[in-house]
């Protein structure tokens, strides 16, 4: 064995048993190279460590060996899922805690390695296990996170990844917050979008792809343009308009944006953009939420109908928003009344509909529970802005930065003083 | 006969993630594809489908068979349901929860039509319900439907609604003291 090899075991055994994990770390960075080059002797490496007691050497050491260029002869990836697998299930999650930027490299690793292969359905219960391993609770995000929806939206099998979509982020893991790169930031709440798209759950679909458009930006990233399209898609979908974005989106994006969408701006004023856009639709690959747009506007206009008629006749409903006949229009009005779009009864033998008004008179005890949750989370919600608050009170360049406004403001406040007492 | 068809679910939804190479077997599929569909979780089912690796989804009739009855609640067709429900001599597992199925598309019907009509004619209780028009007339007794002079026209009145769940005064206390603290600090 290489000597410089030799000596990196040596310092993952002291500091390891010593608990020396930062300086570990430490080493590890610098030793990155020393691994690289040593490729064909980092199995023999491995057998020396154990996984438990030296989990940050071994976690070096995979990403090391899986991060090679793929030619290379060393590297047996034949062997890869097991190894990470193993990786994974028996690591010391408060070790590889000190080196997240790592861990997250090993997933990323396995993530791309799966996809090749083009099996990404094995890949879910693991990094779902990675994920619950280095957060330190459910609400935190890491940059796994993205991987796993990758995994869920390629292998089709979406329900595994809810459970994470489902709980609200509010805090996000160090290797993917700071000034690190947002790419896995912003993958998440894309693909979590596309998840909960794929699901029919449009409200969240449209708050995911909401997240994505407004994260503070200098430049426009590809992610938040392709975000900004299926936007305008599901609020079609979901409200029949285009949602105007939060005013706090950063101009960069609304400059942009726009001008690079503007086929699905036109779908919006008229039904015609889909066929004069086709090409732009499926070249975007988002003919499926086009065509669902299209059916939704039939929907859409029934409900306008029940703003202004109290009862019509099934044909009259067919003649108004364009549908074939009476027959058609009564499958659609019978399927919105089953979704709770709407609330009507239809009269067969006269061939009328009534609308009616909602039933509920918000006077019920599910009514009381539903006001219930939302306070309950009201209240949360206030807790956390004020340990947040809290946080940033304390935080030494917040506590700089204003004490140095500060005494820019004081000359200005004595002058003003003095002004009072000329006066 | 009924079982607990989410704990199964959940089970199922692990085997198949834990497969190796990632392919479950063939009886896993079926019913698991059968479950989302009892549970009318279409989209579920659809992806399902479309993730069942294609060597299994032709060569085994009653996956497809299954499929084709998803299809159909896809397209909210009730009248074709029943046709491809009962098109297909289904085995055991899945048998089971296929009946359990058809019992729940068929309350399901009745539910909505009791939402959704003022007046209805027979024929059309019989597509949505594929039920033989005695065995309607029967349960539009049961459930105090009026059948009018003409024997072939029926107004249904809405379901009842399921009884409000009570919760604890002393949960309710509970719930309210916190608010209250909440809103004092």
């Amino acid at each position: 064995m290489a000597s410089p090899l030799e000596q990196f075991v040596n310092n993952v055994r002291t500091h390891s048993s010593s608990g020396n994990f930062r300086e570990l770390c430490e080493m590890i960075g610098k030793s990155e190279e020393v691994l690289q080059r040593n490729s064909a002797h980092l199995n023999t490496v491995l057998e020396t460590l154990d996984i438990q007691q030296h989990s940050l050497g071994v976690l070096a050491v995979l990403v090391a060996k899986f991060s090679l260029p793929q030619g290379n002869p060393d590297v047996d990836r034949t062997m890869m899922f097991q190894q990470i697998h193993d990786f994974i299930n028996n690591c010391n999650g408060e070790q590889v805690r000190f080196s997240p930027e790592l861990y997250a490299d090993l997933c990323h690793l396995l993530t791309d390695h799966l996809v090749e292969l083009k099996q990404p359905i094995r890949g879910i219960e693991i990094l779902k296990k990675a994920i619950r391993k280095i957060q330190l609770f459910d609400s935190q995000l890491t940059s796994i996170h993205a991987d796993l929806c990758q995994l869920c939206l390629l292998s089709k099998c979406m329900k595994p990844a809810l459970e994470f979509l489902d709980t609200d982020v509010t805090s996000i893991g160090t290797e993917l917050g700071g000034s690190n790169d947002s790419k896995h930031f912003l993958l998440y709440y894309y693909y979590g979008g596309m998840i909960y798209t794929a699901m029919k759950n449009y409200d969240r679909a449209l708050y995911f792809f909401e997240v994505v458009v407004t994260v503070p930006a200098m430049v426009v990233s590809h992610i938040m343009l392709e975000a900004y399209k299926k936007y305008i898609l599901v609020s079609l979908i979901l409200h029949g308009k285009i949602q105007p974005v939060p005013k706090y989106t950063s101009q960069v994006v609304c400059r942009f944006l726009k001008p690079l969408s503007v086929a699905y701006h036109e779908l919006a004023t008229s039904q015609h953009a889909a066929m004069r856009h086709r090409e732009i639709f499926v070249r975007d690959k988002n003919m499926g939420l086009v065509n669902q747009v299209l059916s939704s506007m039939y929907k859409k206009n029934i409900q306008r109908l029940t703003k202004t008629f109290l009862t019509l006749s099934l044909s009259d409903v067919a003649s108004r928003v364009q549908l074939s006949g009476p027959a058609q229009a009564e499958s659609y009005i019978l399927n919105m009344i089953e979704e709770g779009e709407i609330y009507a009864m239809i009269n067969q033998k006269d061939g009328m509909v009534v609308f009616l008004d909602s039933p509920e008179k918000y006077a019920s005890p599910e009514t009381l529970c539903v006001l219930e949750q939302q306070m309950a989370s009201c209240t949360k919600l206030h807790q956390y802005i004020q340990e947040m608050d809290e946080q940033i009170q304390v935080n030494p360049l917040y506590v700089k930065k204003s004490i140095g406004s500060h005494d820019e403001d004081i000359p200005a406040t004595s002058q003003n003083s003095k002004n009072t007492y000329s006066m | 006969m009924i079982t607990n068809f989410d704990k199964l679910c959940a089970e199922l939804e692990k085997q198949e993630l834990e497969a190796p190479n990632g392919v479950a077997s063939i009886s896993t599929y079926a019913q698991l594809l059968a479950i989302y569909l009892y549970q009318n979780d279409l989209c579920n089912a659809k992806f399902l489908w479309k993730r069942i690796p294609q060597n299994i989804t032709s060569s085994n009739p009653e996956i497809m068979a299954i499929w084709a009855v998803g299809q159909k609640l896809w397209k909210k067709d009730l009248a074709a349901t029943y046709h491809a429900l009962a098109a297909y001599t289904w085995t055991e597992p899945v048998a089971n929860i296929i009946r359990a199925l058809e019992e729940k598309v068929r309350e399901r019907a009745f539910n909505l039509i009791g939402r959704s009509y003022s007046s209805i004619s027979l024929d059309t209780i019989v597509l949505m319900t594929g039920l033989s028009r005695e065995a309607i007339l029967q349960i539009c007794r049961e459930r105090k439907w009026d059948i009018q002079g003409d024997g072939v026209t029926i107004s249904p009145t809405p379901p009842s609604q399921p009884a409000p769940l009570h919760t604890s005064s002393e949960d309710q206390l509970f719930k309210l003291t916190e608010f209250v603290s909440f809103l004092e600090n």
